[in-house]
């Protein structure tokens, strides 16, 4: 059967320039049976709807890496429509190989990090292990063997040369990098092109996982006295591996955690979480391991200060931290000569450092295949049984290196590995999966996470407050010949502008009444607050990727992706259409916090990091408000003419946008009591002091679950704010006692801050580590 | 020689520390030639969790955990250690036909720290002409540092690179010794960083060393059959002057006390080391001279760390006048 469709003209021509083989089409130009059926399922699907689907993907891989959000963050690599198939004999014998290969470096290893015996006859050179910056000193120690086995996975690159045989192109003895990539590429390409995978009898995935997961159970140490936690130790976001050890970390129920989440005491590992330190018994080793421990390896923050200290009966490692020593090169030109000695037998799977003639595998490029080499990744895990490899893989185009970068990565294929028997295939009966215990609290969540979303929540309310204040200012600067009453306002608005940290005290000081006008679009343009407001969020939704669910994160990126595309329409050189870009500007930012405020309010579980992300609004809102306020009644002229302070109030109001209510209540009468009443002691106004500082103080004691928390301070602020109101129904001029309120308010915001400080000791106290030498002063 | 050795270390932070994290390679190692009895290793504040572990060269490793609050930590080693004099070198190998088997093939090859260097090298090469046995080359080569090199505290640390000392033609033990270090492994004769100390007063009519008080290092030298150690801070062969505390390929490895602390702010580092006779050759003296030596010990001079130009000056006008 020939090639049939729209595509028929576009077969790769690749075998007829080269020597190399093509996995789909055989030396005749004919299809090799395993892609006939794929290549049928592909015609009837059609050329437009392919493009589509191709186009799809390529979306969800922009997605997925938040791409272009963040300076140094990974980029997903796009992924092909068309898998790379491998007939189940042919996997069962590289799978083999494979577990060979492994078995001869476990034994190489165990035996490096122990008695060293091959070096000491000569078996290798001394400086194959020495010299090797992968030989970690810190892990061997001449009176306790390492702990066995030294690698429960193992992944290797190959490549198909000529002759149709496969080589070893790279061992990697870490956590397999990719392998979470390849478990979230079969879902994709599932879900994307489903067509494609009808009648094909592919081999699941699930198996796999189910043994690593064994495999985690089996390492957890009997000693460990209350029931440990398995953690997944990652470089985080900025490391490509990221995105697949978040995969993996959800797939095996394991935290996802940095070094700063974790501490070592009293001899065993601890993750630092709200309801203190939880004891770990697996660490699954996502960083290297020359990176694990500042103290006795190089330094950084990405290790664990100790870890190597902690004994194996309370810790296990997996991999072993020196595993890496088995990835040099001098060490794997050495393995065949070492597996007669070290198995019994000759090694089958040979490594090479490249391939001369590489096998080809179409890769779809617009409406044409073209056949390019490919890199093969496959995953093995040891089991209580022996090796077993994960039946698929990962497959990336060798393209030119100069045409890849961390930016633009090569092209990566899901890898389908037919099925003898119909029973292991894909969509099988999952089976098996243990019943789960209902639990309603979310675990124990990370110190470091809930820091992240106290933060958020006080940049989104910061960026929020900050639009809402520019664009109150934006009327104002609008009036080409301001009254002295406008000009009086101005200087309050001033005082908030700089208090928000939105515009500089000293570069509008003494500018006369323009100052206004000039502050507006330096506060809104490129480099101005708002801008680094919206890093701020940004950055912020990235770190909690794997806190939000998938819609959430889109919205926010799409939306974050079109506040700044505003923003940077403003052009300050352009009188003319300053203003209204400006106030463009400021509604898309309004729109995404609106936005990020709503699936907040309806999307999150209230629990766990929502209650730190409203925890950090209404620090944030309740300490803005008290600071609004105290300009506000400090309008000019005030302190001398009390009946100034009306105009102070009428501010306070549209500031807090409460003006509606108020007019709603009072109709146009505006005096002291009842306006401060609405801002101060109200508890249903959202834009009042009493519902923000109640609602912290309902987060608070939600957090503190009982125990003695901060809730109380809270609940003091609230009741200073009533204290005022108190002070000014009691007094005979009540606009002379507003009038002097101003240093209570300020006061207050003060304390606000001083709460959120005392939050982040309590909460997350992440305090800097340091190295010290008892030799250098 | 009956050696009394104490080790304090003390640090001072601004702020309270809530956790600190040391590892330590403080415990003499027992060898042929030393004997060691009755070593201890302590912190106020008291330990909270401890591991002591045989490194990757075969010497006592301690972690040392402290998780209480405190502002002030000290950590103090003590030991009694009776030293008599190595072996002399046994082996006649000639420095450029050197037998080196593989457990020792480790210490000829470069390390962070101490790299091989072809300047160094050079320099060393007068001492190394072809067929000089070892012991007698690495020996010169000791006395010409010794000559040619000014002891000076307070102009390097223990990271400054050996091309640097070469080229300043001054420094302290460590720099000496990364610096002779670099010198025999570009001429491929395998060496190790031995960290120790030396005795704090010098015997009756004896020189004082350069070094004491503090923590001292010099050079051990592979002759073909086994091991002899240098100092070429001092210009001298090691003989029961010397107590050795472990060995490695450079400082790094085998750095006396290295810590990581959360918190703390500022701190300030203060070091004093003694090492007294208790105990000589002549027992029937020892009897009666030990306890006059054991008050007077009692009144050590505080050193502060390397890099106190006191202490430089004292140790510097007393040696090389």
């Amino acid at each position: 059967m020939g090639a049939t469709g729209p595509l028929a003209k576009h077969l790769p021509t690749g075998q007829l320039r080269r020597m190399s083989l093509d996995e789909m089409v055989d030396g005749q130009g004919g299809l090799r049976p395993p892609w006939r059926r794929l290549m049928s399922a592909i015609a009837e699907l059609g050329r437009d709807v392919l493009a589509e689907r191709a186009a799809r993907l390529e979306r969800l891989a922009a997605e997925a890496g938040a791409t272009g959000m963040i300076q140094g963050a990974a980029t997903a690599p796009p992924l092909d429509p068309l898998p790379l198939i491998l007939g189940g004999a042919e996997f069962a014998a590289l799978a083999d190989g494979l577990a060979q290969r492994a078995s001869v470096i476990e034994a190489m290893l165990a035996d490096l990090y122990g008695p060293q015996t091959l070096l000491a006859d000569g078996a290798l050179p001394p400086e194959a292990v020495f010299a090797d910056p992968g030989f970690l000193r810190p892990c061997h120690h001449l009176d306790q063997p390492p702990p066995a086995p030294l690698l429960r996975w193992y992944a290797a690159d190959l490549a198909r040369g000529a002759d149709g045989s496969f080589a070893v192109l790279a061992d990697h003895t870490g956590l397999p990098d990719g392998l979470g990539q390849a478990i979230d590429n079969r879902r994709t390409l599932g879900r994307t092109v489903p067509e494609l995978f009808a009648g094909q009898p592919i081999a699941a995935h699930d198996g796999f996982l189910d043994a690593m997961l064994g495999i985690i159970r089996e390492a957890m140490p009997p000693a460990t006295t209350e029931p440990a936690g398995v953690a997944l130790l990652t470089r985080g976001h900025a490391d490509p591996a990221w995105f697949g050890q978040l995969v993996l970390a959800r797939e095996l129920s394991c935290a996802l955690v940095e070094g700063g989440d974790l501490t070592v005491r009293e001899g065993a590992l601890f993750l630092k979480t709200l309801r203190g330190l939880q004891p770990i018994g697996v660490l699954l080793r996502g960083v290297p391991g020359a990176a694990l421990d500042p103290l006795q390896l190089a330094a950084g923050t990405e290790g664990v200060a100790g870890l190597l200290a902690v004994p194996p009966e309370r810790l296990a490692i997996l991999n072993h931290p020196g595993a890496a020593l088995a990835e040099a090169a001098g060490l794997r030109a050495a393995l065949p000569a070492l597996a007669p000695r070290l198995i019994g037998a000759p090694l089958r799977l040979a490594g090479a450092a490249t391939v001369a003639e590489p096998a080809t595998v179409p890769w779809l490029a617009g409406e044409t295949l073209e056949a390019e080499p490919y890199r093969l990744r496959l995953f093995l895990a040891r089991t209580h049984d022996g090796w077993r490899a994960l039946r698929g893989g990962l497959a990336r185009r060798m393209a030119d290196p100069a045409a890849t970068s961390a930016a633009a990565p090569a092209a990566m294929k899901d890898v389908w590995v037919l099925s003898e028997t119909e029973a292991a295939a894909e969509g099988a009966a999952a089976g098996r999966v243990p019943r789960l215990a209902i639990r309603r609290d979310a675990g124990a969540l990370p110190s470091r996470v809930a820091d992240n979303f106290f933060w958020f929540g006080r940049y989104l309310e910061r960026l929020e407050a900050g639009a809402f204040l520019l664009r109150v200012a934006l009327i104002r600067a609008a009036s080409p010949a301001p009254t002295p009453h406008e000009a009086a306002e101005t200087e309050v608005l001033i005082d908030c502008l700089t208090h928000a940290g939105l515009v500089d005290a000293e570069r509008v000081r003494g500018l006369g009444p323009a100052r206004l006008a000039q502050a507006l679009p330096e506060a809104a343009a490129r480099q101005g607050a708002i801008s680094r407001g919206l890093a701020e969020v940004s950055r912020l939704i990235f770190l909690l990727r794997d806190r939000l669910t998938a819609q959430m994160h889109l919205l926010a990126t799409t939306g974050l992706r079109e506040a700044r595309a505003a923003l940077a329409r403003i052009d300050t050189r352009n009188e003319t259409t300053l203003l209204e870009r400006i106030g463009q500007a400021l509604s898309a930012v309004q729109a995404l916090s609106a936005m990020l405020s709503g699936l907040a309010a309806e999307n999150m579980v209230r629990g766990g990091g929502w209650l730190f992300l409203d925890l950090g609004r209404r620090v944030e809102r309740a300490g803005a408000i008290a600071a609004q306020l105290a300009a506000a009644l400090a309008f000019p002229g005030a302190a001398r003419q009390p009946a100034r302070v009306e105009h102070g109030l009428r501010l306070a109001l549209e500031l807090c946008d409460s003006t509606i209510t108020y007019r709603a209540r009072y109709l146009a009468l505006v005096q002291p009591g009842p306006v401060l009443d609405l801002l101060l002691a109200d508890p249903d106004n959202p834009r009042g002091l009493a519902f923000q500082l109640a609602g912290a103080e309902a987060d608070l004691a939600a957090i503190a679950a009982g125990e003695s928390g901060l809730a109380p301070i809270a609940a003091s602020l609230r009741a200073e704010a009533g204290a005022m109101l108190g002070g000014i129904a009691a007094a005979a001029d009540p606009a002379a006692a507003a009038a002097a309120l101003p240093p209570r308010l300020r006061a207050l915001a003060e304390a606000v801050g001083q709460l959120s400080d005392q939050i982040t000791r309590r909460y997350f106290a992440l305090l800097a580590a340091s190295l010290t030498d008892g030799m250098a002063a | 020689m009956i050696y009394r050795l104490t080790h304090l270390t003390r640090y001072d932070y601004q702020a309270a520390v809530d956790l600190s994290i040391h590892l330590a390679h403080l415990t003499p190692r027992a060898l042929p030639c030393q004997q060691v009895g009755a070593a201890t290793l302590a912190t106020d504040p008291p330990l909270s969790w401890r591991r002591d572990v045989t490194d990757h060269f075969g010497n006592r490793q301690s972690w040392l955990f402290v998780d209480v609050p405190h502002a002030t930590l000290t950590v103090t080693a003590t030991a009694e250690v009776t030293r008599t004099a190595p072996d002399p070198p046994g082996g006649a190998h000639a420095w450029d036909a050197l037998p080196v088997p593989p457990a020792v093939a480790e210490f000829a090859l470069s390390s962070p720290l101490a790299p091989a260097h072809p300047e160094a090298g050079a320099w060393a090469a007068a001492s190394f002409p072809p067929g000089r046995p070892v012991a007698a080359a690495a020996l010169a080569l000791t006395r010409r540092i010794f000559a040619s090199f000014r002891f000076r505290p307070g102009v390097s640390t223990v990271a400054t690179p050996v091309g640097e000392t070469l080229a300043r033609r001054e420094g302290v033990c460590q720099d000496f010794t990364h610096l002779m270090l670099a010198m025999l492994r570009q001429l491929g004769v395998p060496a190790r960083y031995v960290s120790g100390y030396i005795r704090t007063r010098p015997p009756p009519g004896g020189t004082r060393r350069l070094g004491a008080d503090q923590s001292h290092a010099w050079v051990s030298v592979w002759d073909g059959a086994g091991w002899f150690d240098l100092d070429p801070t001092n210009g001298i062969a090691v003989a029961d002057e010397h107590v050795t505390l472990a060995w490695g390929r450079d400082y790094a490895d085998i750095a006396p006390l290295r810590g990581l602390i959360l918190g703390g702010g500022g701190q300030a580092l203060s070091v004093s080391v003694a090492l007294e006779e208790i105990g000589g050759d002549q027992a029937a003296t020892l009897a009666t001279a030990a306890p006059v030596n054991r008050s007077s010990a009692a009144a050590e001079v505080r050193n502060t760390c390397r890099g106190d130009p006191a202490a430089a000056q004292i140790g510097s006008s007393a040696s090389r006048s």
